[in-house]
């Protein structure tokens, strides 16, 4: 028996089942760059694993310990401060294209039926996304994260009926200490990854079920066929968004290579304290409403995500054709760029 | 469905939903252990000696926490925590201003800890406080075990 035959026989993969698995038929929307945004935030969590992998090899989640470790990380270790780097910009890239991601199907509405519970799965994501960045920027305990870290777990611990329960969960006691290090420790390199990628399969298992939604613009070429191969045409494409993203990440990281903050000091709150930027609408409402509103107005906005699929459905028998849904949508854009710009340039 | 096959069903799936619930709890009782009552604890904080009428002192509580012990007359002393009451981040005294400032969500508060501006729900914090003689006392909670 040759090795051939007999890789064959111990793993009896139908090679043909695979050809037929990874020729999806495409819609042609897809062969326009800007429409081969989607897999980026994949790509992103796929760098962040790796590195995230070579980081914790020298992280030490102890209260005492952290800020040394990553500073031992960012200044001593060969290649640190450029792993880092990647780490917290793919971090960012993978944040801002998630939304991004999240306005192209809301714009284009290919939430609507039956792709409902998979907008679902996705606002999900975009929620994992957010805590993956709140729970690994606590990890450095400096200064600003620490003060971040607070402030988050006090909204967790405003949240009405569940709030004491949740704070005390999160936190691990009473006040911040090496328990609630511990806790982000393990939520992001554990709960988080694992949960992600449960939920990263569902998502994609969804999108090969229900198919990619056909989207058609105005003065668009008739063509015979409405659809093109996924492999190796649409591979192709992924490929060269993976070489082009890798790129931009990697520049990013040269050009703005991740510093150390102040140590944290639990006793005194930075007088120009910011969270990281895509906090940044949020902590402005914070500012402007009362602690019971501040935290119920991102609850409800979540809320309204999650069931925005049936509320569309709503605004469209009681006014069809009218698209409320497009302009409600422009209307909340323009309200986050506003509370972003001036957090950005209020104190 | 037939009665023995309900029979079947309601053996097999009640324990299993019962089991999971239990797991559940203890698995949320595990990683939320309820707190017990702290205990108050009086404490030696100063000497009128030390502490001039209209100075303030920074002092440390038993959880690390600071706060100002400030007397404002002969034989009153005011201890005031400096964790603002809207989201726990510390707030800071603007000597220029008059006002204890907090920078996570501008709130603002009297020199007594009242709340003049911002989202804060309450004023600052107040620990009771004891004079005996010369000495000043401060009630505490004990530190969390």
């Amino acid at each position: 028996m040759s090795l051939a035959q007999w890789f064959k026989t111990s793993f009896p993969v139908d090679n043909e089942a695979l050809v037929e698995m990874s020729s999806e038929p495409i819609p042609n929307h897809l062969k326009k760059w800007w429409w081969a945004l989607g897999g980026t935030p994949l790509y992103m969590f796929v760098v962040q694993v790796i590195t995230g992998l070579l980081l914790v090899f020298y992280y030490q989640p102890d209260v005492n310990g952290a800020y040394d470790s990553i500073s031992r990380i960012t200044n001593e270790l060969p290649y640190g401060w450029l792993i880092r780097s990647i780490h917290k910009w793919s971090a960012n890239i993978m944040i801002a294209s998630v939304i991004l991601h999240m306005m192209r199907v809301f714009f284009t509405q290919t939430y609507r039926k039956p792709r409902e519970l998979n907008w679902m799965f996705g606002v999900t994501l975009f929620l994992l996304t957010l805590i993956f960045g709140f729970s690994g920027y606590s990890l450095i305990f400096e200064q600003m994260s620490y003060w971040a870290m607070k402030v988050g777990t006090e909204i967790a611990g405003a949240t009405p009926i569940i709030g004491d329960w949740l704070a005390t969960f999160i936190k691990g006691g009473e006040d911040l200490g090496q328990h609630t290090l511990t806790r982000m420790h393990i939520f992001h390199v554990m709960i988080l990854p694992l949960a992600m990628v449960a939920l990263i399969g569902l998502h994609v298992y969804l999108i090969r079920t229900l198919g990619v939604s056909d989207l058609h613009f105005k003065n668009e070429p008739k063509t015979e066929k409405k659809t093109f191969p996924f492999w190796p045409d649409h591979a192709t494409t992924e490929l060269v968004m993976v070489a082009l993203i890798m790129f931009v990440l990697i520049t990013l990281a040269l050009l703005f290579p991740v510093h150390m903050g102040e140590r944290a000091n639990p006793n005194v709150t930075p007088i120009h304290i910011k969270p990281e930027w895509y906090f940044y609408p949020v902590f402005r409402w914070l500012k402007l409403t009362n602690l019971f509103w501040g935290v119920m107005g991102p609850m409800i906005f979540i809320a309204i995500l999650y069931l925005w699929p049936f509320i569309d459905r709503f605004f469209e028998k009681i006014a069809p054709g009218k698209d409320l849904s497009f302009w409600i949508g422009i209307l909340g854009t323009l309200i986050m760029i506003v509370f972003f710009l001036w957090e950005i340039l209020g104190h | 469905m037939k009665r023995k096959e309900f029979f079947s069903s309601l053996f097999a799936f009640v324990p299993l939903v019962l089991g999971f619930l239990g797991i559940t709890k203890m698995s949320a009782d595990f990683l939320s252990p309820q707190r017990g009552k702290a205990k108050i604890r009086k404490i030696f904080a100063t000497s009128l000696e030390d502490l001039k009428i209209g100075e303030s002192k920074e002092m440390t509580d038993l959880k690390g926490k600071e706060f100002l012990l400030i007397r404002t007359d002969d034989r009153k002393v005011k201890a005031l925590s400096t964790t603002c009451t809207h989201l726990g981040c510390t707030v800071h005294w603007e000597q220029d201003k008059n006002r204890f400032y907090c920078p996570c969500h501008q709130g603002v508060f009297t020199p007594d800890g009242e709340v003049v501006s911002g989202p804060p729900p309450r004023n600052l914090a107040t620990y009771n406080t004891e004079i005996i003689g010369d000495n000043v006392y401060i009630y505490l909670k004990d530190k969390e075990a």
